[in-house]
């Protein structure tokens, strides 16, 4: 991603607030790609830290051969596996392959850790996401699933579409909009 | 926060700004915590989608790993080549008008060359196929200097030099072939 690529290089040349964007980003993926190994919460919480602190350490080496957040899954991958053989625990059997980092969202061996509550959760914001979607109009409606489900760029969309980018931005902008109402509802209610 | 910056923020999560828009985010996410609440909302809703919503709670990194990063050095790795890279990276349009033109070039330098060899391939050969056959029988000695020629015999040298000025006003008429010179005889006269 273009973006991320620019980011690492603020990085490089002095700007340390940029790691923090990239954090941002990808702090809920490595967490829940770390709980596939490390169950419990607070421990995967520190070892994402330390994944993180250890990409930002590795960053001067990053060439920008393999996207910055297939690099990162890898680092996360082995800070996990390491966190587990230095807890004199047995990392578990299954193994990840770093290419696969970019379609690994929903795999089964990450799910089976969920509790019942959590994955009671999962499929009620997932629910509310569709619901919302749905009540979007249909240009809206469009434009966020071609973005969020077929990954596509917004100049794809534009393409797809047939109108300029600018308004494949705003269309992505306003589904988010109201996704968020909906999400932060059932959130709120859950605390 | 107005809709804009807002809009700013969908867009940074598709990974769809650059540059000065960039510059614009990161000063926004850096000085406004609304922005960097905004920006994580709509990251989650994006990850929830994809699958990776830890717990389903939002994952807050972001305080700890800053301060755990105080301690580490700043980096100043010169980005300088590839700075350089993005000076001489022109647009694709520039590379297609510019094969453009150098395959128009080509075939123009192929046409010129091909129409000046071929009238005299073409115009020649029955004249010139006498000169070859019967030269050796005459055992004439022929020159050419400037746009006379020179003959050992006086008489036919002069015919010849008629000749050769004859044909010069009439090839002069036509463009390329003002260029050729097509010049021949018979041996016998």
């Amino acid at each position: 991603m273009r973006v991320d690529q620019e980011l690492v290089e603020r990085v490089q040349a002095g700007d340390k607030k940029a790691f923090d964007l990239l954090v941002m980003k990808y702090q809920q993926r490595i967490v829940h790609v770390i709980t596939g190994f490390v169950h419990d919460p607070v421990e995967a919480m520190d070892v994402a830290q330390e994944a993180f602190i250890k990409a930002y350490r590795a960053l001067p080496n990053f060439r920008g051969d393999s996207a910055f957040y297939t690099w990162l899954y890898r680092i996360a991958i082995n800070t996990s596996k390491n966190y587990l053989t230095a807890a004199a625990r047995r990392p578990p059997t299954m193994d990840v392959d770093a290419s696969d980092a970019t379609i690994y969202y929903d795999a089964p061996e990450l799910k089976e850790f969920e509790t019942p509550e959590s994955s009671l959760m999962s499929d009620e914001l997932e629910q509310t996401i569709h619901h919302a979607i749905q009540g979007l109009p249909e240009d809206t409606a469009t434009a966020i699933k071609l973005r969020e489900f077929e990954g596509m760029s917004y100049e794809e969309i534009a393409q797809a579409m047939d109108c300029p980018i600018g308004t494949v931005r705003s269309r992505i902008f306003r589904a988010r909009e109201a996704i968020d109402k909906q999400v932060n509802e059932i959130m709120n209610q859950g605390e | 926060m107005t809709v804009n910056q807002n809009e700013l923020l969908s867009a940074l999560v598709d990974g769809e700004l650059q540059g000065q828009e960039l510059d614009r985010a990161l000063k926004f996410l850096e000085s406004n915590e609304q922005a960097r609440v905004q920006f994580q909302q709509y990251q989650f809703s994006s990850d929830v989608l994809h699958g990776s919503a830890h717990e389903n709670n939002r994952v807050d990194l972001i305080d700890r790993i800053s301060s755990a990063l105080d301690d580490e050095p700043t980096y100043q790795i010169d980005q300088a080549p590839k700075q350089k890279a993005q000076v001489i990276a022109f647009p694709k349009q520039f590379w297609k008008q510019a094969a453009g033109l150098a395959m128009a070039a080509s075939i123009g330098a192929l046409a010129v060359v091909g129409v000046i060899s071929q009238p005299q391939n073409q115009l020649v050969p029955p004249m010139v196929a006498a000169v070859d056959v019967e030269a050796p029988v005459q055992t004439m000695s022929i020159a050419a200097k400037g746009n006379r020629w020179t003959v050992e015999e006086a008489e036919v040298a002069d015919r010849l030099n008629t000749y050769l000025v004859d044909h010069n006003e009439y090839a002069g008429a036509s463009g390329v072939f003002s260029y050729a010179r097509v010049v021949s005889y018979d041996a016998g006269q």
